[in-house]
């Protein structure tokens, strides 16, 4: 009996002119936002390795001058001695940190084309590298992107609703549905086989438009855990659309006018999908302001003027808490612009991190706070979990710059010594290289899950009690 | 007649319960986005004020150095916040806030206050802008779409046709009826937003630019003009309320949702914009070609030799290390303006291609307005780079000019406070008003024309209506 449903359902819908509209302009949107998802990566990339090539060019450029100075024998100015830790760690030498686009990239642009995705690593401070960012038109960054997830989250719900909200009034308004609930068939049975095949026709267009978008666009196939991505990836979609499926079977159930149940619809997309995660931001802005970064880079800026004033001072304590750099002619050492400037860049650092933890302490409260409010809009979750399955989201940017952090530890933990001990740079080889440590797909699949869960569990309720309650459905009247 | 027409469809449209619910949402939304704007722009620009102060003071408070180390030491600058972004934040969260005046380079704004933000800015900002230009044609839309189709479908179209009500005075009298209905709406919000800007500005209301004010409430009486016209001229045509409503949702979630994004996609592929890499590269590449400063130095160091007549540099009562330092500047300053100036016409560009896609979508030629009038618009940020940058290049003139007189041969040099004090405070102005009409004349024109468009296909489709 379902099965026939199904059939009948397909050869009246293929016959409305409705549901190929839908799907072509559905398609079409699609392509579009792949399209742009493709042409962000490609662009990253391209960024990406532009930088390398820089990178690799400066150090060759570096071999070269270390050998001509030594088959020379050449004086060298000691500000532009390539050999020197100081100015290799500094200047010269600086080394990209990058964070390569995720398998899923394409799929949602997400944060990356507002944070940062390479630094440059030098013994410069940790602010300073951070406040690097990509250009771009602030317009563009305003406005946003036009990708697959913004089809997805905003497009594909307004059209599920498009094909759905009338699925039962309308049968009621033409008096057909008293005619087949005449035959021996549960009224449940006709919604779930009227949405199974609306379902199918939808998610089936999204998964097989973007799976044709990202076969052309070039998905790596071969990286890791990518099979689980888009596993969870198809899930999240499927369940996304079950939301708002699941809805419009609830809102049926009233046994409403086409014209109520579409605006209930609309009105339930326009405040889940526009309206909440507008004031969602208005409000956790508004809670936990975060103060312009003026206040800190004022504070750099007399924590500097401090440190550099006592310069020498702070070189000697600098040697108390690191004894072990202090060489024989430490009273000689004083004098060491390099190694004051390492005791000034630390003494800054210090003083200013607790001003750097406040902006910390605020952006964390804003995102748990968006981490508990997101169960409210199905539209937020989505986003979350799209942009954590491509990799785009601001829980990857933070792994990432966790380990930029670390990293620049160890850029000084190998130039600090060297500037210490007057040794020169022997190998480039041995100054440290960034390798980012993708995101265990095991931590991913935990985050999305839980949005994922969050979207099902609404999806379930609403869907049973809109059956359970197509048992008082008004058929006449 | 006509205002006749308007006060019954007042009367008829407060009288419902739709209408009461909707006004009491966007009134809410609209107050609290305005209160939270109003907070926003008070703590912003009273940190903004403390930093401009402090770096001033930091300046002026630097012990005795040599002129050139305080131009590396350099200033800030910080954007002040214009007033009007208590109703329309524009840009402001996505461009950097501070810029380093140093010497030798012309650096870019940082800290782009969005990047301390979680992901869900991204659904929108919930501005006053935005309530304007996103949810109040959405408000028109829903008290509109059947304001013509319903009489129809009642019966008491033909009626009124009946008692020789012309069609034309019938659709003004409509149109003017819903303007009525949500100018109730706006009236408080507007009020409030008076008074707030009155509340933040020391010196009272007109201490701001109040025309600036005034145009931006024309431009969005003028949208809403538009989005009236539009949905009464389709309820008109359609066959049904119906069929009214589908075009009129299609085309709000088209012009207010999908236009923007669409469009930002189309300007950056028909205008690419380099990456930081590529740019800097090229942009260093022209600063390491050192041959037309050398070029430069070669023939001033002659000149000056035989102005004053003496063999070597040491021997010039003036220090020629100055001048070597102020042609570097001068070099570098071409530099960063060719690629500094490719780079923002480029934007430029890309936001021509906004303005001109307003032909389809009225809400894009809004939204320039809208950023434009309130001052966070790129083309004022742009302003306020070529002033910070000039301020910048003052800097150096009057530093290298100190060491020209001042610096002795073999002699350390080192100046004090009365140097420092020698450089004015930063002090921005924002462009006038008449500066940011002309630069968005196009965006003007294209409001214009859909403002005739829409009150013409009104009333055609008011003329031509079926009656039954």
């Amino acid at each position: 009996m379902f099965l026939r449903i199904l059939r009948h359902e397909w050869s009246t819908l293929r016959a409305d002119a409705t549901l190929w509209v839908v799907a072509g302009v559905f398609a079409v949107a699609i392509g579009y936002g792949v399209w742009n998802g493709v042409r962000w990566v490609e662009f990253q990339t391209r960024a990406l390795a532009g930088a390398a090539a820089e990178e690799q060019e400066r150090y060759d450029g570096l071999r070269q001058r270390v050998d001509d100075i030594v088959k020379t024998g050449g004086q060298v100015s000691p500000f532009a001695d390539p050999r020197s830790p100081s100015n290799v760690g500094g200047r010269l030498g600086p080394r990209y940190a990058m964070l390569p686009p995720g398998p899923l990239a394409p799929l949602a642009i997400g944060q990356s084309d507002l944070l940062p995705y390479y630094f440059r690593i030098s013994t410069d401070s940790r602010e300073n590298i951070l406040a690097a960012t990509e250009i771009e038109n602030p317009q563009r960054l305003l406005v946003g992107r036009f990708d697959l997830a913004f089809v997805v989250i905003f497009l594909y719900p307004l059209l599920i609703l498009a094909v759905t909200y009338n699925m039962l009034s309308a049968e009621k308004e033409q008096g057909t549905l008293a005619l087949v609930l005449s035959q021996p068939v549960a009224l449940r049975t006709i919604v779930t086989g009227k949405i199974t095949l609306r379902a199918m026709v939808l998610v089936g267009t999204v998964l097989v438009c973007s799976g044709v978008a990202l076969a052309l666009g070039g998905v790596d196939l071969a990286s890791p855990g990518i099979g689980l991505r888009l596993l969870l990836w198809a899930g999240a979609v499927a369940v996304y659309g079950a939301f708002w499926f699941s809805l419009a079977a609830l809102v049926a159930s009233f046994g409403r006018g086409s014209a109520t149940s579409a605006t209930i619809l609309a009105s339930a997309w326009l405040v889940l999908v526009v309206m909440l995660p507008s004031l969602f931001n208005l409000a956790v802005t508004t809670i936990y302001p975060v103060p312009s970064r003026v206040e800190m880079v004022q504070a750099m800026r007399e924590a500097s003027d401090d440190a550099s004033a006592e310069g020498s001072k702070l070189l000697a304590s600098y040697y108390e808490d690191h004894p072990e750099l202090a060489t024989g002619d430490a009273e000689q050492a004083m004098t060491d612009f390099n190694m004051i400037r390492v005791a000034v860049n630390d003494d800054v650092e210090r003083r200013v991190r607790p001003v750097v933890a406040r902006y910390e302490q605020q952006i964390v409260a804003q995102q748990a706070a968006i981490d508990g409010l997101r169960f409210l809009s199905p539209a937020v979750l989505m986003q979350e979990a799209l942009n954590d399955l491509a990799g785009t989201g601001t829980a990857r940017h933070r792994h990432f710059v966790a380990q930029v952090d670390r990293f620049h530890a160890e850029w000084r933990g190998y130039f600090t010594p060297l500037i210490f001990q007057r040794a020169q740079v022997t190998s480039f080889d041995d100054v440290p290289r960034f390798a980012f440590e993708e995101e265990a797909t095991g931590a991913i699949a935990r985050r999305v899950g839980v949005s994922l869960a969050g979207l099902a569990l609404p999806a379930a309720l609403m869907g049973l009690f809109g059956v359970s309650r197509l048992r008082r459905y008004p058929v006449v009247g | 007649m006509v205002l006749r027409i308007a006060r019954k469809e007042l009367v008829e449209m407060m009288r419902d319960g739709r209408f009461r619910v909707l006004s009491a949402i966007v009134l809410a939304v609209s107050l609290v986005s305005l209160l939270a704007g109003w907070k926003h722009y008070t703590d912003l620009s009273r940190q903004h004020e403390t930093a401009a102060a402090s770096t001033r003071e930091q300046w002026v408070n630097q012990p005795e150095k040599n002129p050139h180390s305080a131009a590396h030491y350099g200033v800030y600058a910080f954007k002040p916040k214009s007033q009007l972004a208590i109703v329309d934040t524009g840009i402001d969260p996505y461009m950097g806030v501070a810029v380093w005046l140093e010497a030798h380079r012309q650096n870019e704004f940082k800290y782009r206050p969005a990047q301390d933000r979680t992901a869900v800015q991204r659904f929108g900002e919930m501005t006053a802008g935005e309530v304007l230009q996103v949810l109040l044609p959405l408000f028109v839309v829903l008290m509109t779409f059947s304001a013509f189709s319903g009489e129809r479908e009642q019966g008491t179209l033909r009626q009124l046709l009946s008692l020789g009500v012309r069609r034309r005075d019938l659709m003004m009298g409509k149109a003017l009826g819903i303007a009525a209905a949500l100018g109730l709406v706006l009236v408080p919000s507007v009020i409030m937003g008076v008074v707030a800007m009155a509340l933040t500005l020391e010196g009272g209301l007109l201490a701001g630019d109040p025309m600036r004010a005034v145009l931006l409430v024309a431009v969005y009486a003028a949208y809403f003009a538009v989005m009236i016209a539009l949905a009464l001229g389709v309820s008109a045509w359609a066959a049904s309320s119906r069929l009214a409503l589908v075009i009129l949702l299609s085309f709000w979630f088209t012009n207010s949702l999908i236009a923007s994004r669409a469009v930002s996609d189309l300007a950056s592929a028909l205008h690419p914009t380099p990456s930081a890499i590529e740019f800097q590269q090229a942009m260093q590449a022209d600063l390491d070609d050192r041959a037309p400063v050398q070029r430069r130095l070669d023939e001033r160091r002659a000149a000056l030799l035989r102005e004053y007549n003496v063999d070597t540099i040491d021997a010039l009562p003036i220090a020629f290390s100055g001048i070597s330092l102020q042609e570097g500047e001068e070099y570098a300053n071409l530099v960063f303006d060719r690629h500094y100036g490719r780079l923002f016409d480029l934007y430029d560009r890309q936001n021509r291609v906004h303005q001109l896609a307003g032909v389809v979508a009225p809400m894009l030629a809004v939204r320039s307005l809208s950023m434009g009038l309130a001052g966070t618009d790129f083309l004022q940020h742009r302003d306020f780079i070529r002033a910070a940058e000039d301020y910048r290049r003052d800097i150096q003139r009057i530093l290298n000019g100190d060491i020209v007189r001042n610096q002795k041969p073999g002699q350390v040099y080192l100046a004090g406070r009365a140097l420092w004090e020698e450089v004015p405070p930063f002090d921005y102005e924002a462009p006038a008003t008449s500066w940011v009409l002309a630069a968005y004349t196009t965006s003007l024109l294209v409001l214009g024309l859909w403002m005739a468009a829409a009150v013409a296909w009104m009333l055609r489709a008011g003329a031509t209506a079926r009656v039954d």
